[in-house]
């Protein structure tokens, strides 16, 4: 008791300060530069580009059979995203992006709500959220479907999951001060984009995030699947922190959305039963 | 330190093993398969489906008289599989199996199943837990 009224007083006091002090500090006591010497990742980031509609360049394009909705129903045109221009594809593995891509939307898991898997949460058109502390855990937590993923920083954590999961087994480590996390145990049903770009559970994907600016991460993904490419190969693109006012992380659950999509055989015109009274 | 490696691997449990999409088929065991009509299927494992709420074995059985059938054989959550022992490399396509289980109520090729006999003689147990589901002996 006696040693923990003085420390409420200096809550208070630091409480007080903070409220007088200039912004720019009280904004530093908010977000704090490091955290535990590491930098401090978090807040809410979201990718600007074109890179959920496929990671390759493309040129524009409508979506077949939603004609109704006019240019809402189009594909804008983008660069690629690729470092080394094309995904360097095993002809077979070429040939199912092919059937994915004349299978689309209903080939998509996206369509379907599935949890997107990594790298494709990272640059979809939601924000995502980076929760890092100073224990051995560093959360990961998406917009769309409510997909999330610890990333185990403590080496005696890194295992390979005992089976192949939507959002993967992510081992994290830092090298200086960029987070590397190596994501195994990829099941092989997540696609890159809605392009119909694939891989298969062999894939180890190594994701490196670096702050180069207080409001911009370079992202980094190296995808390694000899199942499915002739080569490791590379995403790159920059990621900025969401600004808006009151911006926070929503939940966007699909699930009701994709229902009619998945289980269509099972609905009817008829109108649902009255509730009981 | 094994209590570190327990938790993480529940943790990998819950987050994942399956999509955001709730499968049509949570139930209880009783709504779904019939206890009166135990079977055993001696056939080769198509694929194994890690899904939540249920695992799924898909198994190529030939009868008797000849004829192929597939079959799908509900499991345990992936959860309670992996708590058990099993993994991605338990039951690899082409592996024979014996499955012990009770038959779906509507007749079609699906089965509950309670326990897996691989080709060295030892058994996996396959049982759902806490849907009413008879328990693997």
């Amino acid at each position: 008791m006696r040693s923990r009224l003085p420390l409420a007083f200096v809550g208070l006091l630091a409480v007080a300060a903070a409220t007088l002090a200039p912004a720019t500090l009280a904004q530093d006591r908010a977000r704090p530069e490091r955290i535990a010497g590491k930098p401090n990742l978090n807040g809410l980031w979201q990718a600007a580009n074109t890179a959920y509609w496929n990671i390759e360049a493309h040129s524009a394009e409508a979506i077949k059979g939603f004609w109704q909705l006019g240019s809402l129903a189009a594909i804008p045109a983008g660069p690629s995203f690729v470092v080394e221009g094309k995904i360097p594809y095993l002809p077979e593995a070429l040939a199912k992006r092919d059937e994915n891509r004349a299978g689309w939307p209903a080939s998509d898991p996206e369509a379907k709500c599935y949890m997107p898997g990594i790298p494709r949460a990272t640059y979809m058109p939601y924000p995502f959220e980076i929760v890092q502390g100073e224990g051995d855990t560093i959360l990961f937590a998406y917009t769309y479907a409510n997909a999330n993923r610890p990333v185990f920083m403590n080496p005696e954590d890194h295992i390979r999951a005992p089976v192949d999961l939507w959002m993967g087994r992510s081992n994290g480590r830092w090298d200086g001060d960029t987070l590397v996390i190596e994501v195994n145990s990829t099941i092989d049903q997540t696609w890159f984009d809605r392009a119909g770009n694939h891989h298969s559970a062999a894939m180890i994907v190594t994701e490196r995030y670096s702050l180069i600016s207080e409001n911009a991460l370079q992202y980094e993904a190296t995808i390694n699947d000899p199942d499915t490419f002739s080569q490791p190969w590379t995403i790159r693109m920059p990621l900025y922190r969401v600004l808006d006012a009151n911006a926070r992380l929503l939940e966007f659950n699909c699930v009701e959305f994709a229902e009619q999509l998945i289980y269509g055989e099972y609905f009817t015109n008829e109108p649902a039963p009255a509730a009981r009274p | 330190m094994p209590q570190k490696i327990v938790a993480a691997t529940a943790l990998a449990g819950l987050i994942t093993l399956g999509a955001a999409v709730p499968a049509a088929a949570h139930h209880s065991f009783a709504a779904e398969f019939d206890i009166n009509q135990p079977i055993q299927l001696r056939g080769t494992v198509i694929r194994m489906e890690f899904t939540n709420p249920h695992s799924w074995i898909y198994l190529r059985v030939t009868t008797d008289s000849g004829e192929v059938q597939e079959w799908a054989i509900e499991g345990g959550a992936p959860n309670a599989l992996i708590r058990r022992g099993w993994n991605r490399d338990s039951l690899p396509a082409g592996t024979e199996v014996t499955v012990l289980g009770y038959r779906s109520r509507d007749g079609t090729l699906r089965a509950n199943g309670a326990s897996v006999t691989l080709p060295d003689g030892s058994t996996l147990n396959a049982s759902s837990t806490g849907a009413g589901a008879p328990s693997a002996q």
